[in-house]
């Protein structure tokens, strides 16, 4: 219960702790997904507000909007229409500021989306642009009379796209789109719609969201003879925003989505003015090869090449989330190996990605749940929980596009899971419903009764986390232990120092660590904070359980 | 009693980091300082692009070198990696070594790599030699992938040769190892060859490491333990075979003490698997069609003759104990053949060698000193070959090879005979 | 004179026949303990026959290759030579044993000396065994590796060193046995230096160049080699 001087005026609070992102676990949710208070069939803000205790109690800090605006939904609602107000079905902007007010309250942040690249093709602005080549907003986006202009450019959407092209039958001539046909580019060369984006930023900002997530940030800026993407002059358009952010609203925070390699992605940090955030996509498949390879070496490599960012800045990193798990960041081998050992049923493939979720994937093995859990929130960077994981929610692969990880939150085993009162067929998704992975099996009614659970676990192990700074803000030293199947790391801040010890493989593995630099100290298990043998001169000899990990505080007394 | 081998402590403890593998590729060295970056960077490469998902694991068994070889096997493989693309393994390749004696023993170091085969349970293995220039990526992956993928048991390899070159393997070994034990493996004797891991464990039971014959020729040993015990068996062909220095390979003194000797020593312990074995069975073979090559000079061969003679003459009482009467009648009387006239016949070569294996079974005399008895003999056939066949098309050769296999099949029963009974030979 | 001579007879008979009468129970005793320690030797042997053949002693002797020895010295298997061995030394000590109730003159000196000598001629005969074996078997070896090599006059080579090892073997088991040792020794160390000279002088003068040929062999540069013959494998 928070006193009452705090509920007068949450804003504050949080207002002093100006790096909160570093120190932040992010939940990613829909609100769509989430809860339907008004018996549609949709989940809407109301709902969403209504669950906030839920999302307290499991200890994150941050919630992560996926779009929420008017939208012909197309595209999940990344196709946005109008990008000052909110879809119908989820509520009205009362709701949302309700909602915002209630998280602020439970000191839970929020990160809302901004799809800054491109709009649906129903937004007002295209549908002037492409009235008339003479209409004032024509150069807010990219057009071109033929389709040969900026050859040899990647096309993101392989699955469904054939070209970057789009033909306007009404304006007769073409435009550019990275992504769906129905979602034209903006024209960032246009200081025009650098500053209408400016103001929806505003718009939001002075309602009093936390931070946007900038969607396809590498795509602003095209150019002849180049990939367009990642462009010097993206880069401006990004230090611009960020100067002004940082002008008028102190303590805001900007996460790029950039799905590049992390050298490439780095750039996107600037010197600490541009993006506070970027997602680390490399690291993510690599977490799932290591853990089928039972092999230390994919995250390694990985993170040996993961560049040095500005102390100021800060990686998001994450198991899973709304799109496929994306295969783009990796060789054409383990690509292979990927859809080999995760998507055998070619239903379950995307674009270049899976699209299934943590527990199918892991093949509702609890512990490895745990283990790649215990990775996402131990090592160097911001989590982000992806709704649902945390019970270990399943997928539907039959749902179209990535439709199948995006299902009803399953609240217990009653009506629609708990989701909605609607009748069943009108909800925005049919729940899971099997065997395994049903709502009458896999819900959080059911698992926070038991102190066991998935969920409770989860509960724990975030608490555990955010107990201490080290793994949110500390750096990484890996050990190298002649046992590959083993991936152990030191997080230190300051005199603060955790040593973290995982089991990637399915079998009971010794390992022996070079501590020396830690000798005499006394490693504390974090979870039973019982003693362990003070590290002497020899190699400290763990043992560890199929995919068991163990977080060791050490001190030294 | 034979003194308890046991497994270095150092050595069992980087076996247990490395755990269960798909593949062993072992190195055998000494004093390779010199070659061992190659065949270690052919090996990789060969895993990086044949066996990406499989784990591996390379591991080198050094005979106490003191050129740092051991050394330059672990230190190098960081740099080299440099060079390679990044990210392309998805696993640990795993790089080990061990020094398993303070002096050279192939068949120690085979030891250890059975041990080491066993307990990672490693599903296919290959031992290639830092001593052969030729080694490819190519050749990794043919001695590996029959027994990994084709569920073979035993991958000997296949050189492709000149005329005149291997040929005591040729005229000799090879003949006489598939008259005896049934299998037409060409290249018993080799220093390359792939194996299974339940092979290894059947070898790794045997107490025999002491034994000189398994000591000098472990390779060759394995193969006919795998022949006898009815693994499967497959010959790859590889490729020209040369060595990395030129004229380090054994002389013919001490590649017949070696060879012959290890082959009378195995068909003394497998008597009860080849005493009863008639014909032989033909190996798949893989790889492409391959022949002598006509390229070979046939070396200086008046020497060769008159050491034949001068041997006949000199040992004339240690033959008399070796051979029958009437074949050791027959080797003098050809010894006195004029030079340009010269033949030592089919019949007779083979005759008297199933009379030289007899009597080491029954240890007429020291073994060894058996076995170097027919180190003039053998040049007294080098000679015959070599004059019969210095215009000889290398197909007309290989129909002679042939000739002479089926020659060492038909009189097996004497051999058998000969064996089998207890009479020793009257001087 | 007559009576004289008739008692003189009549006395040395009765001498002799008091002498006989002393010896005869002497003999007799003689003849038991030859043979009662008969009796004990055979069934010694015949035990230790037996518990050698529980311990297979034949299998181990073979697995050390000591019974190839004996093949080579027309010797009977481990056992047998053990057994019989034991049947010769308990019988030959009941013998001596034996002889020495006799009460000879003289005799018990001399079995005494033997019994002392026993352990010199036991240690001779080992020695003279084992240099035969061992220069049947160097002489071989040498034989063979020259015949092999393609040195000259391999035969030679291999006499040689057949003949200093005996000569060692044979001087050294007639010190052992105390048989005119200073003689032996003298004549031993001037045949074997006369012979090491010889054969300095002769390869010194006349091996030039099969000197040079075996360390170009074995020290030169292996690059160098010549190679006579195709390379075998």
């Amino acid at each position: 219960m928070l006193q009452k001087s705090q509920q007068q005026n949450p804003a504050s609070l949080l207002q002093d702790e100006s790096l909160w992102y570093k120190d932040a676990v992010i939940y990613q949710l829909h609100v769509r997904t989430f809860c339907d208070s008004n018996g549609d069939g949709i989940g809407d803000f109301r709902g969403l507000t209504n669950k906030l205790d839920y999302l307290q109690e499991l200890g994150i800090n941050a919630i992560w909007l996926l779009p929420f605006y008017p939208s012909p939904l197309r595209d999940d609602g990344y196709d946005i229409a109008d990008y000052t107000s909110v879809h119908a079905s989820y509520g009205s902007l009362q709701d949302f500021k309700d909602f915002l007010t209630a998280a602020h309250n439970r000191r839970i942040r929020v990160i809302t989306e901004m799809v800054v690249n491109h709009t649906s093709d129903q937004h007002p602005w295209f549908q002037e642009a492409r009235s008339s080549r003479e209409n004032s907003k024509r150069d807010w986006y990219v057009w071109s009379d033929t389709d040969t202009r900026y050859q040899g450019v990647r096309i993101n959407f392989v699955d469904t796209e054939m070209s970057n092209w789009a033909w306007d039958t009404i304006s007769k001539s073409y435009y550019w789109h990275r992504f769906f046909s129905h979602q034209p580019d903006l024209n960032y060369d246009n200081p025009a719609v650098r500053e209408a984006m400016w103001e929806v930023m505003k718009f939001w900002l002075d309602i009093g969201v936390d931070g946007f997530r900038l969607d396809a940030v590498p795509y602003l800026i095209e150019r002849d003879g180049t990939s367009c993407e990642n462009l010097p002059e993206t880069h401006e358009i990004i230090k611009e925003f960020r100067r002004r952010l940082d002008l008028a609203y102190p303590g805001k925070m900007l996460l790029a989505e950039a799905n590049q390699r992390p050298a490439e992605v780095r750039s996107y940090f600037g010197a600490g003015d541009e993006f506070h955030m970027a997602f680390h996509f490399p690291l993510m498949p690599r977490m799932f090869m290591a853990v089928k390879l039972e092999d230390r070496k994919p995250i390694i490599e990985i993170l040996e090449q993961t560049p040095q960012i500005p102390d100021t800045c800060q990686w998001c990193i994450f198991l899973r989330n709304h799109d496929e798990l994306t295969l783009e960041m990796v060789t054409d081998v383990e690509r292979d190996y990927m859809y080999d050992e995760y998507a055998v049923d070619k239903a379950m493939r995307i674009n270049l990605g899976i699209r299934r979720r943590l527990a199918p994937m892991m093949e509702n093995d609890r512990r490895r749940v745990e283990l790649l859990t215990g990775l996402l929130l131990s090592m160097p960077g911001t989590p982000i929980i992806y709704y649902g994981d945390e019970i270990g929610m399943g997928d539907n692969i039959y749902l179209g596009d990535r439709n199948g990880v995006r299902t009803p939150m399953q609240w217990n085993g009653g009506w629609n899971a708990g989701f909605s009162s609607a009748d069943p067929e009108r909800l925005y998704s049919p729940v899971i419903s099997n065997a395994v992975y049903g709502y009458q099996a896999i819900n959080v009614d059911s698992q926070r009764r038991s102190a066991h659970s998935l969920l409770s676990w989860t509960k724990s192990v975030i608490q555990t986390r955010n107990a201490f700074r080290v793994f949110s803000r500390g750096s990484i030293e890996f050990l190298s232990p002649t046992n590959h199947r083993v991936l152990a790391y030191v997080r230190r801040l300051g005199d603060e120092k955790v040593l973290v010890v995982n089991n990637l493989s399915s079998s009971a593995q010794a390992v022996e660590l070079n501590l020396q630099a830690y000798k005499r100290h006394i490693p504390i298990e974090m979870f039973g904070r019982n003693l362990f043998p003070r590290i002497g001169d020899l190699p400290y000899l763990l043992t560890l359980g199929p995919y068991q990990f163990y977080w060791f505080r050490l001190r030294k007394i | 009693m034979a003194e308890e081998i046991l497994l270095q402590d150092d050595f069992l403890r980087q076996l247990m980091s490395v755990g269960e593998v798909d593949l062993l590729v072992a190195i055998p060295s000494y004093n390779h300082a010199a070659t061992i970056n190659e065949t270690l960077q052919a090996i990789e490469e060969s895993l990086h692009q044949n066996f990406v998902r499989e784990r591996a694991v390379i591991l080198n068994v050094d005979g106490g070198s003191s050129d740092a070889t051991r050394q330059m096997f672990l230190d190098t493989s960081e740099r080299r990696n440099a060079g390679l693309k990044s990210l392309t393994s998805l696993r640990t390749i795993h790089r080990i070594s061990c020094e398993y004696d303070r002096s050279p023993s192939q068949g120690m170091a085979l030891r250890s790599v059975v041990a080491a085969a066993d307990l990672l349970r490693a599903r296919s293995c290959a031992v290639v030699s830092p001593g052969t220039a030729s080694l490819t990526p190519s050749w990794v992956a043919n001695l590996l992938r029959p027994v990994y993928r084709e569920q073979f048991d035993f991958v000997a390899p296949l050189y492709a040769r000149s005329r005149f070159q291997g040929l005591l393997a040729r005229d000799l070994l090879y003949p006489m190892s598939r008259a005896i034990f049934g299998r037409s493996i060409r290249e018993v004797y080799s220093d390359e060859w792939g194996f299974c891991g339940r092979l290894a464990s059947q070898c790794l039971e045997q107490e025999v490491w002491h034994e000189e014959a398994v000591r000098a020729r472990p390779g060759a040993w394995m193969a006919i333990t795998a022949m006898c015990r009815d693994f499967k068996c497959c010959q790859y062909f590889l490729g020209p075979k040369t060595a990395a220095v030129p004229g380090t390979s054994a002389d013919i003194v001490e590649a017949i003490r070696q060879t012959v000797g290890n082959l009378f020593w195995c068909m003394e312990a497998n008597q009860a698997q080849w005493l009863n074995r008639t014909g032989s069975q033909a190996v798949p073979t893989f790889g492409p069609d391959h022949e002598l090559s006509a390229d070979g000079i046939p070396g200086a061969q008046e020497k060769i003759f008159d050491l034949f003679r001068s041997g006949v003459n000199e040992l004339h009482p240690i033959l008399a104990s070796i051979l029958a009467e009437d074949t050791h009648a027959q080797v003098k009387a050809i010894a006195l053949l004029d030079p340009g006239k010269f033949r030592f016949s089919i019949e007779l070569w083979v005759r008297t060698l199933y009379e030289f294996a007899a009597s080491y079974h029954r240890a007429a005399l020291n073994r060894d000193h058996l076995v170097q008895a027919l180190v003039p003999l053998y040049r007294g056939r080098l000679y015959s070959f070599l004059l019969e066949h210095a215009a000889s098309s290398a197909e007309a050769m290989e129909v002679e090879s042939e000739i002479l296999c089926q020659e060492f099949e038909r009189q097996k029963p004497y051999l058998v005979a000969r064996w089998n009974s207890k009479s020793e030979v009257k001087p | 004179m007559k009576e004289m001579i008739i008692h003189g007879l009549g006395q040395a008979y009765e001498n002799l026949v008091r002498m006989f009468a002393d010896f005869l129970p002497r003999l007799v005793v003689m003849l038991v303990i030859v043979v009662v320690g008969l009796l004990v030797a055979y069934v010694l042997k015949t035990v230790l026959r037996t518990v050698l053949h529980v311990t297979k002693l034949d299998r181990l002797s073979e697995e050390a290759g000591a019974s190839r020895f004996l093949r080579m010295a027309a010797l009977p298997s481990m056992t047998e030579l053990l057994s019989r061995s034991l049947f010769w030394v308990t019988w030959s000590g009941f013998i001596l044993i034996g002889i020495s109730i006799l009460g000879v003159a003289g005799l018990q000196e001399q079995i005494s000396r033997l019994f002392l000598l026993l352990p010199a001629i036991f240690v001779a005969i080992l020695v003279l065994f084992l240099g035969l074996v061992t220069a049947n078997f160097l002489s071989r070896a040498a034989l063979l590796a020259a015949v092999n090599a393609g040195y000259p006059s391999p035969k030679l080579l291999s006499w040689s060193i057949r003949f200093v090892i005996w000569a060692l073997a044979i001087s050294m088991a007639l010190e052992q046995v105390g048989v005119a040792r200073q003689t032996v020794i003298a004549a031993f160390s001037i045949v074997f230096g006369a012979f090491m000279l010889g054969l300095a002088i002769a390869f010194g003068l006349g091996g030039r160049e099969l000197a040079r040929d075996f360390l170009e062999r074995n020290l030169g540069d292996k690059k160098t080699k010549k190679h006579e013959e195709p390379q075998p494998l």
